[in-house]
């Protein structure tokens, strides 16, 4: 074994003696290499927050404007969120956001949830099944609203196929209709996501340990029991998981209103985001938009943060 | 496996309950088709037909003019070229931003899970969170920011007669989005790497690598799974994005595919060809579909694995 | 001066200190094990001297020269981890030859060392595989071959043995014993399992808590042990420790261990016997293993004080080669070692010889040798 090379003793003797220099850089390495990706981080998503947080207590309007006010912005959107009769911009975008929210994510996690169950059965042709409900999830929202916006036209879509089959008193013309475009965008945010919630679901079902269901069964609980009272509770992580990722496409949903509803009649559609957009830079009443940035981020922060909090403490462990 | 198979039951019922399985099953999967469905055969028909025919039936007399014309003819906005030019457009801003995000992810989660150091928590938690801000709160700081590159691409070609990337749109939407990118690409790799035996990292500093060798050498060849996440993930993401494109390059020959879809469908001029809209869209939507069709059983795997805890 | 010695180390993380000032030495060609219970610092000790952890106080010296700023691969040393950590993505050449690659050792001199290691582990046909198509003993031997193609100053072993099944860690064991009594490398060698400790140590040191217990060769730990705990966790089954007065009779000094139903039992101790006068009057642990408790033809013959006594039988354990029989003394069940065909039964009484030169007495408080 001595055999082996022994002149090659001498390459660590070597090393030694310009360690320090090369040693020092190995160990700053790790920061130096992460250090950019932080400062970014740091610079551009909480600097820039406290940016927009300034600029809704300023004065700006079609451009920024530096000098500190007062909350006039936000005594405005406080104003609004009571201005139900005619409904003020704002009142209908948190209305909306309500409305979208709530459905959105009980639509997907429910049907998330069944399909994943029913894909769960031992299904024959489950890999076929499974990228079907999953692929709206890979298209754009434009996309999404590009083909649902046609398929929901009265004159060309739905409407006129069932009238074409016989049946003419069917009438739909929410996408139309103010009072009822904000669920059309509903129909079509949760034909895009609830696939994944499925997909999230299905790998939930396939953890369970395997063990688990055969106990329940020999202790005679029956399917529906066995679902109810054993797998959906451990089911629990994931959830949470895909509610966190539900509530946040919610909040962010901007493009699917526009490209579904241009905004609906009189931008009825609007949800938050798009209130933001358009007084920002449309309507050039950039305190008021920075205002609504922050409420949406301040709402984002309530549910994201205790989340986060709690998975990083678990991992401590 | 967790599927609840049930045991001594009579067989009948067992037959009408898989009836009723795949029934559902089936009928779900329409749903999820038919929208997909009325957009391709509608790219493929004709506009009389479109106008007197119904919506489900297949084209009469297939045709791809609509296509041919959506990629090339198409008006966007005052400029009739079609929407070919918005598609490379895409593609310029994606590959990059996708390549750097991805590999600054790999980096930081390999510092965050294999080098430690005091505070490192502090630094995820902080990334992480930048993940879930809705993007509206940092729009209008980045178009300032934006702007001021802007004018220092003009003060770059005044004193060397070019820009250095300052100004240019793509640069720019390809900067918003590894910067908007990072958070989930290092949460992907972090967790990926959290779970990556710390033994061969060990091995690997006994035997003389140094800190990019051991990365490029032990984790990196080991890292396909998440490299897969990671990237249909930012893929998806970025050439979908319509926020920051039509924020910052909403106008003009420079901007992304999907604001000049939006643009192309509700462009006003004349008549509203229908199939060319729908051929548009789904340009638009197809390389996006072809990575989840071709690659999304490994990416929702992956994503179990590695990103979403159940 | 010792080749491989560790100085007063401490580690510690924040207040709380894992190794409390650990001080060994080896001889060059030595084998070192550091054996203890699972969290008494054993691989943090391994992991310090490999540069791996760094070192709170106290220094680590090879040869002579400091180590403690030395990066691992400066140390020349090499490691064999106990997932055994080869590289998933190399093949198994590859991953024999990544250390010498790092180095800049010329592609055919590595191609060579690595044919030689190939030769000594007798795994050439391996050698184009994946990691992952090995099976847990060929793992276990590539990561010894990438050990030993560097041809270290010291070779480290974290439980290499840990993951594999019974037979193949009894082969291994023989193999590692093998492969130093050929190189003469001197080796550090971390396990919890003492069997392993004794047959391949040339130097023991037993760690518990933080705080090293005992440090010699193997046969002092296993018949001089220092205290109860290095007793109780060296030997298997392990020492019996059995609860005796020391008391004055006829003017010697003698131990009395209780027994149920009658008499005390007395035992002379032997050459103990000057120390224990010491604490006459005092209750003592009786720590004697259970091959120093047999019948009585199986007794050792060169033993100077044997001790025959009759006692209750609980249990018999047949075990093939030798019979343990349970006894029940001094509150305590006992173990002896008989021979195999020996005729007890349970429930019955029998006689058994103790071949006291090997009794050793602990202070029950302290838990120190008191003779």
């Amino acid at each position: 074994m001595t055999s082996i090379v022994t002149d090659r003793m001498q390459t660590p003797e070597r090393a030694t003696q310009r360690k320090s220099l090369r040693a020092r850089l190995q160990e700053w390495l790790p920061k130096i290499v992460l250090a950019p990706s932080f400062a970014i981080t740091l610079f551009f998503v909480y600097g820039f927050i406290l940016w927009t947080i300034y600029l809704s207590f300023t004065k700006s309007k079609a451009f920024p404007s530096y000098t500190l006010t007062d909350a006039r912005a936000y005594q405005r959107l406080w104003r609004w969120t009571f201005e139900s009769n005619p409904p003020s911009s704002w009142y209908t975008s948190i209305t909306n956001m309500v409305i979208f929210g709530v459905l959105y994510i009980v639509f997907c996690l429910a049907i998330g949830l069944f399909l994943a169950i029913l894909l769960d059965q031992k299904i024959r042709g489950e890999g076929v099944l499974r990228p079907i409900y999953l692929y709206p999830m890979a298209l754009s929202f434009i996309v999404t609203g590009v083909a649902w916006k046609w398929f929901l036209d009265p004159g060309l879509g739905l409407e006129q196929t069932m009238h074409q089959w016989g049946w003419t008193s069917f009438h739909f013309d929410w996408i139309k209709n103010k009072d009822y475009v904000i669920y059309t965008v509903v129909i079509a945010g949760v034909w895009q996501a609830s696939g994944f919630i499925m997909a999230m679901f299905l790998a939930g079902l396939r953890g369970i340990d395997s063990e688990i269901i055969k106990a329940s069964q020999i202790d005679g609980a029956s399917p529906i029991q066995l679902y109810r009272r054993i797998i959906i509770p451990l089911l629990r992580p994931v959830f949470l998981s895909a509610l966190i990722v539900l509530a946040h496409m919610a909040i962010k949903s901007y493009d699917l209103v526009v490209a579904l509803t241009s905004g609906g009649p009189g931008g009825s559609a609007w949800l938050p985001s798009n209130f933001m957009y358009e007084y920002t830079f449309k309507r050039n009443e950039m305190a008021v938009g920075s205002a609504s940035a922050v409420i949406m981020l301040a709402t984002m922060s309530a549910i994201i943060v205790p989340y986060l909090y709690s998975e990083l403490r678990e991992k401590n462990r | 496996m967790s599927a609840a198979t049930v045991g001594a039951r009579p067989a009948g019922s067992r037959v009408l309950n898989r009836i009723v399985i795949y029934g559902l099953l089936l009928v779900f999967a329409l749903v999820y088709l038919i929208p997909f469905f009325v957009m391709l055969v509608t790219s493929l028909k004709t506009m009389p037909e479109i106008q007197n025919g119904n919506m489900l039936a297949l084209p009469k007399d297939p045709t791809i003019q609509p296509w041919i014309k959506a990629w090339g003819e198409a008006c966007v906005g005052l400029t009739c070229e079609g929407i070919h030019g918005y598609f490379w457009n895409s593609i310029k801003m994606v590959v990059p931003a996708v390549a750097i995000s991805t590999l600054l992810g790999a980096l930081n989660g390999y510092v965050l899970t294999k080098w430690r150091f005091k505070g490192h928590k502090l630094v995820f938690g902080l990334m992480l969170f930048a993940c879930f801000i809705p993007f509206q709160s940092v729009l209008l700081p980045m178009a300032t920011v934006l702007g001021q590159f802007g004018q220092l691409g003009k003060v770059f070609t005044n004193a060397f007669g070019m820009n250095l990337g300052f100004g240019n749109s793509t640069v720019n939407l390809v900067f918003v989005h590894v910067v908007y990118g990072l958070g989930f690409t290092t949460l992907f790799f972090r967790n990926y790497y959290e779970a990556f035996p710390t033994e061969l990292v060990k091995a690997a500093m006994v035997d003389g690598a140094g800190f990019f060798q051991i990365f490029r050498r032990v984790l990196l060849p080991n890292s396909l799974p998440i490299i897969v996440v990671t990237v249909i993930y930012q893929f998806t993401n970025i050439w979908n994005d319509f926020l920051f494109a039509s924020s910052y390059a909403g106008s003009g020959d420079v901007m992304p595919m999907t604001v000049a879809l939006n643009n192309v469908v509700n462009t006003s001029t004349g008549v509203v060809e229908y199939n060319v809209n729908m051929a548009a869209a789904m340009i638009a939507a197809l390389p996006t579909l072809l990575v989840y069709i071709l690659a999304g059983r490994y990416f929702v795997r992956g994503l179990m694995a590695g990103a979403v805890k159940g | 001066m010792a080749f491989l010695e560790i100085d007063r180390l401490v580690k510690r993380y924040g207040a709380t200190d894992i190794l409390k000032g650990i001080s060994l030495s080896v001889e060059e060609g030595g084998f070192l094990v550091l054996v203890g219970p699972s969290g008494c610092g054993k691989s943090t000790l391994l992991s310090m001297i490999a540069g791996l952890d760094s070192i709170s106080e106290g220094e680590v010296r090879i040869a002579g020269k400091r180590m403690n700023e030395l990066h691992p691969s400066q140390r020349d040393i090499a490691m064999v981890f106990q997932s055994y950590a080869l590289y998933p993505n190399m093949s198994v050449a590859e991953n024999i030859a990544f250390g010498l690659e790092m180095r800049k050792v010329p592609k055919a001199e590595r191609d060579k060392a690595v044919a030689e290691v190939a030769e000594i582990l007798q795994m050439g046909h391996l050698l184009k595989r994946k990691p992952s198509q090995l099976s847990g003993g060929q793992r276990q031997r590539v990561a010894m071959g990438r050990a030993l193609v560097r041809n270290p100053q010291v070779f480290l072993f974290d439980e290499p043995l840990s993951n594999l099944d019974a037979k193949l860690r009894v082969d291994m064991r023989t193999e590692i014993k093998r492969l130093h009594q050929r190189m003469k490398t001197t080796i550090v060698y971390v396990t919890h399992d003492q069997i392993e400790a004794m047959t391949l140590a040339t130097q023991i040191a037993v760690l518990r808590d933080g705080v090293l217990q005992q440090f010699g060769t193997p046969a002092e730990v296993y018949n001089n042990p220092a205290n109860v705990f290095v007793a109780d966790f060296m030997g298997s089954p392990s020492m019996n420790l059995i609860p005796a007065a020391v008391r004055a009779e006829n003017g010697k000094t003698v131990v009395a261990l209780q027994r149920e139903g009658e008499g005390d039992l007395v035992l002379d101790p032997g050459q103990a016997g000057e120390k224990l006068s010491a604490v006459l009057g005092k209750t003592v642990l009786f720590g004697i293993r259970p091959e120093a408790i047999t019948d009585h033809d199986g007794a050792d013959r060169n033993a100077r004080t044997l001790v025959d006594a009759e006692c209750q039988v609980e249990v018999v354990e047949p075990a093939g080669s030798d019979t343990f029989v349970v006894a029940h003394l001094g509150g305590k069940h006992v173990i002896a070692r008989m021979r195999s065909d020996v005729p007890v039964r349970a429930g019955h009484r029998a006689p058994f010889t103790f071949n006291m030169d090997k009794a050793v007495f602990f202070d029950p408080q302290t838990e120190q040798r008191v003779a």
